[in-house]
């Protein structure tokens, strides 16, 4: 289904073509991972946030809005669907399996020398508020405009301008040990 | 990376890769594949089932509206002051030839 564009598909999927559908799955089902691993900082919960979102999208599928775009529509869902499911394993458990470097977020600067840079940004980004973690990676990972990111999470541009900015900064401060790596 | 500024408002690419890399997660295929088995299971919801939703929220907004509606036209049919066909007691009192102004004196002096 090459060559068809995400509207005509979730068109299609509107009208309950569940191939379709599939086909959108395929399309952002790694953007869409890559979010909720950010929001949740483990890769089981993620794909649990993620594939909540696209049942989510695939039930709310007749309210898309074909005049708008397809990926900033899903992906609102998606972060939705990974807010909440932080939420309520706030509730349940207390710290996550996965970001085993972040265990040390008063100085992940200081842990971040021994692992890989993988590893380094991933500790980074654990040191961030919600926020601004979701801001720099829709920005920077995912090519987002911060006009599209203010909408997706309810708040001013200026506040993602500022939210980008101070994200950026503290990864910054935490990769200058592997600057060389990253220079090159 | 790039400087940085509050005011940048391009992606920084290098970042933004190493952020991909980083927040990749292995078996995109198996994830697909889970997922359009569960899609195929649970069909979309329909225009139809997506108003058959909003039924009770819909008779429950007709129902408020049908009350104020009633309340206002309740409102609206009872005149806040005189109508202009009514004349006013100046006027009565004014008008000597008329039967009934001692009678109207009287009243009012006793409402006094």
């Amino acid at each position: 289904m090459t060559g068809v564009d995400d509207s005509d598909l979730a068109i299609r999927a509107a009208e309950g073509d569940p191939v379709a559908f599939g086909e959108l799955v395929a399309r952002h089902a790694p953007m869409a991972r890559r979010v909720a691993h950010a929001v949740l900082e483990n890769e089981q919960d993620a794909d649990d946030a993620a594939q909540d979102g696209f049942l989510s999208a695939w039930q709310a599928i007749g309210r898309y809005d074909a005049k708008r775009a397809f990926r900033p529509w899903l992906m609102q869902i998606v972060v939705n669907a990974a807010r909440d499911l932080r939420r309520r394993r706030k509730v349940r458990t207390t710290e996550p399996l996965e970001f085993v470097a972040a265990t040390s977020r008063d100085d992940p600067a200081r842990e971040a020398g021994a692992l890989d840079l993988g590893e380094q940004l991933k500790a980074a980004l654990a040191t961030l508020p919600e926020r601004q973690r979701l801001a720099v990676v829709l920005f920077d990972a995912e090519g987002y405009p911060q006009s599209e990111i203010a909408k997706m999470l309810g708040i001013p541009e200026g506040t993602v301008k500022s939210d980008v900015f101070h994200g950026r900064r503290a990864l910054r401060k935490v990769l200058e040990s592997v600057k060389e790596e990253w220079d090159a | 990376m790039p400087d940085l500024s509050p005011n940048d408002a391009m992606p920084d690419a290098k970042l933004g890769l190493a952020l991909r890399e980083a927040l990749a997660m292995p078996h995109d295929g198996a994830f697909v594949t889970r997922l359009r088995a569960l899609v195929r299971q649970q069909p979309a919801r329909g225009w139809d089932e997506v108003l058959a939703g909003w039924f009770w929220q819909g008779v429950l907004a007709a129902s408020l509206a049908a009350v104020l509606g009633a309340v206002a036209l309740r409102v609206l049919a009872v005149p806040a002051t005189p109508t202009m066909n009514e004349e006013s007691v100046a006027v009565q009192l004014l008008d000597a030839e008329r039967p009934g102004t001692d009678v109207l004196m009287t009243a009012m002096a006793g409402i006094r």
